[in-house]
């Protein structure tokens, strides 16, 4: 007499779950850490140049937009207040004007005017160079 | 006395649920595509830029080229010594002729011409070999 069919079924299933958490999780991280990144960078039309080296990192970058606004992290400052923000910057670098890496990243139409008094402010801090961003062209 | 023939099916079945896999994938996808498309790639003019107020004023060995960039005739030249070129191609053309190079250059931009102008002339000194370019705002020059 046959009670039961044993019948054994050997299922090898993979656990897709955890994969895709994490695959979720790599993903909002990487989301993130990118838009922390771009906060310094405004939406700038720049020079179209092909550029002589490739971008570094830098200590404090300072955008001038089209209406010649400074405009740091997000805020606009006056001269006289990105003066002040540069001089406590070098303080905190022990008043050593190389340790501090300026990028200047100015709008291709903003008149030159804006920018020179940016990088005449930054002579008067003994701030002597200065790294201008191009972007490429297509 | 056999109840059964005991005969054991064995289904050995391979299971890989591939939709959320794809779906993580095309998302992906998705997303670097969308990404992709609005970054632009950004690269440095130059790293040794220099921010000299004294430009012409410095008692030096070596004397580095200097161009000004300022208006003219309701557009833009760069002043090369003597000469006034109107385009970047031109400005780059007269600089691969120099032989000082290793000097340098001094680009003095007046208030009055837009950024554009002034980061063309700084490249044409960068791809005719300029060893050093310096910025010069050529109003603060005393």
């Amino acid at each position: 007499m046959r009670l039961s069919k044993r019948r054994r079924v050997t299922s090898i299933g993979m656990n897709m779950t955890p994969m895709i958490d994490v695959v979720f999780q790599l993903l909002i991280f990487f989301m993130t850490v990118s838009q922390v990144s771009e906060v310094n960078r405004e939406r700038l039309e720049l020079p179209r140049q092909p550029g002589a080296e490739d971008q570094r990192p830098a200590v404090l970058t300072i955008n001038v937009n089209q209406r010649g606004e400074l405009i740091i992290g997000g805020i606009v400052y006056e001269l006289s207040e990105l003066v002040a923000l540069v001089a406590d910057e070098l303080v905190r670098l022990g008043d050593d004007p190389s340790r501090l890496t300026v990028v200047l990243r100015a709008d291709r139409r903003v008149s030159s005017e804006f920018v020179n008094r940016t990088v005449a402010a930054l002579a008067q801090l003994d701030i002597r160079k200065v790294r201008i961003p191009v972007q490429v062209p297509d | 006395m056999k109840l059964s023939s005991h005969k054991v099916g064995r289904d050995t079945r391979l299971e890989l649920p591939m939709a959320s896999m794809i779906d993580v994938v095309f998302l992906l996808l998705i997303f670097f595509m969308t990404t992709s498309a609005f970054v632009k790639t950004e690269r440095e003019l130059d790293s040794g830029i220099r921010v000299q107020r004294e430009a012409g004023n410095r008692p030096s060995d070596f004397e580095p080229t200097i161009i000004d960039v300022v208006p003219s005739d309701g557009g833009y030249v760069y002043r090369l010594g003597g000469r006034e070129l109107r385009s970047q191609a031109e400005l780059e053309r007269v600089l691969r002729g120099l032989e000082n190079q290793a000097d340098g250059a001094f680009v003095r931009v007046s208030d009055a011409v837009p950024f554009d102008v002034a980061a063309a002339a700084i490249q044409a000194c960068r791809t005719a070999r300029f060893l050093q370019v310096s910025y010069v705002p050529l109003d603060a020059t005393p």
